[in-house]
Formats: structure tokens, C-alpha cells, sequence
């Protein structure tokens, strides 16, 4: 597909750097042109999964199933603002592929696990409701206005077992330590990209000129550092950029005793990468997921799912 | 930083629960209660919460009850969670009787189940748990769901 002059984005030009590394790029590039889907997660803390999908039928909305029970596709509705099922908690608009990090930490109930970048919590809440609403939470974030987002969701989800407290992850002072650490860090955000189909011009760009790379290493060994023995961290992001993903954990690798593991999810990704652009990379970086937003129809992401100690997951 | 309720604290507040709404105390059993300016937040219970850094520190589970003129009001967000432990104080509404006190911001009650007093009372519609509703003298019965909410309800039930 050719470009616009319009989409001369410099994103678009580093995403032909991984024209040989990402299947279909032809696919990839067609999809930036495509409207995002939405998803509803079922917050099943407050309402059963059948029971919040037969609310969804009276108030409009059509939907189909995905692989994961609490996750519907929502295919057409007629509300501008937000549905008496958000109202009342039962739902969470969240991407497939933002489930994932979640999935594959794994959180069980009773466990303690940390959320490092948790606003606007959709990860964090999901945690919550992975654990049923049991053990400990801990959702952090940096930014005082992301915080009242993270606030306002924990409350509407009708959360019982969540601490919310707000410092940079990278200086988080910690009286204790994790089973489960996750941290979605904050990123490029190229998962995210659409071009407008009648501008031609790219959307959902991140601004901004942070050193990014940077805080996600720091974050990363930070996080690792909070962990109980054997315990496990999940790094996540929803870009493609092989430095904010593929770099930052072989960084880890390289600092820590840390061990990659491999995921198990439900939909389709690619291995990591582990060479590029003359870097090498540890080899266990196969073991990382990429998820490419044309192959799953939802946001990109990067999971990495990483031991500590070189030890299996704890016995839950 | 919150307080934690002590025990004779904390069975006044639920004792109000189980008055009010009938509520068995023994439920809460599985949480702390923490005080914060004029509000409680039920929070599961660890022995952790308290441990974290003052400097960081935001919020801890979820707003539980506040104090509203001397009388405590749970919130929108409890009731929604845990009003189906409530055994008296439950007015269930058709929807369409919904629509109207979200629209009008209150209703006269035609006829009141003998198990209702005047107060706050919970709010269900079908097997939903909506909020709070203050129910006065003269079957008065007035809206406190948050605004956001009884506009969606509003647009659910048009007319």
C-alpha cells in the first residue's frame, strides 16, 4: 500500500526498518487503516458473565465472544457516552492484547502482586479480579492525574483489595516483597497507531522526547528487585520498537539473575527478536511475545514473562 | 494516612449495617475498616497496608460509607458490590419507575412493602443493585445515584 505524504511520520519510516521481521508487513500497514475494535472485559468481582452480557443485549449492544470467557467484542452500539453497564461496573473497555500481560502473570488468589504503571488500571483491576478479589494489590503510578483515573476505576469495579500509591516506579520504596510483579511501561506507543483514512494523517501518536529506553530499564531491574525469591515479573508494552522491548530485557539478562519463560497464551504472537540491526541478543528473548495488531485485530504488544532466581513459579 | 477502625468502632458501623439493611456483620469478617477524613473503605484484610510509606501512600480499598449531616449514607460503589447481602431496606423498581426518579429526581411511591422505613434505602431494578435513594415521609423517594449514572439510566429509558 503506498503512504499519504501525509502519514511521512517518522514512525512510519522506522516501521519499514522491521519490514523482514514482522509477518505480513503488507497486512500491517493495511490495518493501520482500519478502526480500532473495542473490547468490554466483564468485571466478574461485581456481575456474573452471562448475566452482564444479557444487560449489554437490553441496552443495545451487539457483541461476539473472544477466547477469553470475560471478553466480548463489542460490533455495533449506539451510545455516544459511557452505558449504565460501565455505570455499574460490570464492564472495562480493554483491548485483547491487553489482557495478555495479565495472563500471563498469572495472578492467583491470595498472592501479593505489584502493578509498577498501573493507571488507568486496566491491568491492575484485571489483577483484582484474576485474585477474586483476595491477597494484595498494589497499583502505582507516577502521575497525580493518571492517579485519579486509577482512583476512579478501582472504585466503579467495586475493588476490595487494592492499595493505590503514587511514586516513580523506578524509586519505589518497598517495605516488602512480590510473588507478582508487572510493569506495562510506559512506551512509544506505536502498538496504538492508526492513520485516518481521510487525512491520511497518524493518530494516537505519543509526544514527547523522553529517553524511554532509559526508564523502562530502570523500571525493569527496579521491579525485578521487588520480588520475593522465585518470584515472577511480567514486562509488557504495546509497541513494536525493538528498544523498548527486546533491548530492555536482554538489559535485565545482562544485570540480573533473571530467566525468561516461556508464555502460554491464547492468541497468536510471534517470537522476540533476537538480533537487529547488527545487535545481538540474548537468545532466551525467543521466549518474549509480539503481537501484531494485524494478526489479532487489536493493539500491538511486547510480553515478557521472566523468573527470578532462575526458579519455577511459585507454588500457588 | 487512614486509620484503622478499632473493635468497638468497627462493630457500631456494621451494627448500623445490619439494622438498617439487615445485613450479617460476620460478611465483613474477611475485611479491615479504615477511616479517612469523613469516609470508611472496607479493604481486605493483610497485615500489610499499614506498612507502606506514608510519602506514597493514596488509597486503600473501596469507599465503603460517609458521613453525610451526622447520618451515614453508603456509597453508590458498596451498594453496587454488596447490596445483595441486604435483606430489608431493598425497594425494587421497574425500570421504567427507574427512568422516571432518575429523570425527575424523585417520585412519589404509589405503595411501600411494609419492610421499608424512611431513610436511605438500596435501589435494585431486575436482579441489579443500582445505589442509594432517600426515602421521606409521604413515600418521597429521592435520587442519590451519581449524575453520570442516572443520565445513562435516563437515556435506557427514554420518555
Amino acid at each position: 500500500m503506498n503512504l499519504s505524504p501525509q502519514t511521512k511520520h517518522p514512525f512510519i519510516t522506522k516501521l519499514y526498518e522491521y519490514q523482514e521481521l514482522i509477518p505480513d508487513f503488507e497486512g500491517l500497514i493495511d490495518h493501520l487503516y482500519r478502526p480500532m475494535p473495542v473490547y468490554f472485559r466483564i468485571n466478574t468481582i461485581k456481575t456474573g458473565v452471562d448475566e452482564a452480557k444479557n444487560f449489554l443485549r437490553q441496552e443495545g449492544v451487539e457483541f461476539q465472544d473472544t477466547i477469553i470467557p470475560e471478553l466480548i467484542k463489542v460490533v455495533h452500539h449506539n451510545h455516544k457516552r459511557p452505558l449504565l453497564s460501565y455505570h455499574l461496573g460490570y464492564i472495562y473497555p480493554q483491548a485483547l492484547s491487553s489482557c495478555m500481560p495479565v495472563l500471563a502473570l498469572d495472578p492467583r488468589p491470595g498472592e501479593m502482586v505489584l502493578d509498577m504503571c498501573a493507571a488507568p488500571g486496566g491491568k491492575a483491576t484485571y489483577i483484582a479480579q484474576r485474585m477474586e478479589d483476595t491477597g494484595f494489590v498494589v497499583a502505582n503510578d507516577r502521575k497525580r492525574g493518571r492517579i485519579t483515573s486509577l482512583l476512579a476505576n478501582v472504585k466503579r469495579l467495586g475493588i476490595t483489595n487494592t492499595l493505590v500509591t503514587q511514586a516513580r516506579g523506578e524509586h519505589l520504596d518497598l517495605p516488602y516483597k512480590f510473588d507478582k510483579v508487572l510493569v506495562d511501561a510506559p512506551c512509544s506507543g506505536q502498538g496504538k497507531y492508526r492513520i485516518d483514512p481521510v487525512s491520511g494523517t497518524l493518530k494516537h501518536v505519543v509526544k514527547g522526547k523522553t529517553d524511554l529506553s532509559a526508564i523502562q530499564k530502570a523500571l525493569i531491574k527496579r521491579a525485578f528487585d521487588t520480588l520475593k525469591p522465585g518470584g515472577i515479573l511480567v514486562y509488557s508494552t504495546c509497541t513494536l520498537s525493538v528498544e523498548e522491548n527486546e533491548e530492555v530485557v536482554d538489559f535485565l539478562l545482562n544485570r540480573r539473575r533473571a530467566k525468561l519463560l516461556a508464555l502460554e497464551l491464547p492468541i497468536d504472537f510471534s517470537p522476540g527478536i533476537t538480533q537487529f540491526k547488527g545487535k545481538k541478543y540474548n537468545e532466551q528473548l525467543e521466549l518474549t511475545g509480539r503481537f501484531y495488531p494485524h494478526r489479532i485485530d487489536s493493539v500491538g504488544f511486547f510480553v515478557a514473562k521472566i523468573a527470578k532466581d532462575g526458579t519455577e513459579a511459585p507454588a500457588s | 494516612m487512614p486509620r484503622l477502625l478499632k473493635t468497638e468502632q468497627r462493630h457500631l458501623l456494621l451494627e448500623f449495617f445490619h439494622e438498617r439493611f439487615g445485613m450479617d456483620q460476620g460478611h465483613f469478617d474477611p475485611f479491615d475498616i479504615f477511616a479517612f477524613s469523613r469516609q470508611a473503605f472496607l479493604f481486605r484484610r493483610q497485615d500489610k497496608a499499614l506498612d507502606w510509606p506514608a510519602s506514597s501512600f493514596v488509597r486503600c480499598g473501596l469507599p465503603f460509607v460517609r458521613n453525610v449531616a451526622g447520618y451515614l449514607k453508603p456509597t453508590t460503589v458498596f451498594v453496587q458490590r454488596f447490596g445483595n447481602l441486604a435483606t430489608k431496606n431493598v425497594l425494587d423498581m421497574e425500570m421504567e419507575q427507574v427512568g422516571q426518579l432518575c429523570s425527575n429526581g424523585e417520585i412519589i411511591l404509589s405503595a411501600l412493602p411494609a419492610s421499608l422505613d424512611t431513610g436511605y434505602v438500596i435501589i435494585k431494578m431486575q436482579q441489579h443493585y443500582l445505589g442509594i435513594g432517600l426515602l421521606l415521609e409521604g413515600n418521597r423517594l429521592l435520587c442519590r445515584f451519581p449524575k453520570a449514572m442516572r443520565e445513562a439510566i435516563s437515556r435506557l429509558t427514554p420518555g
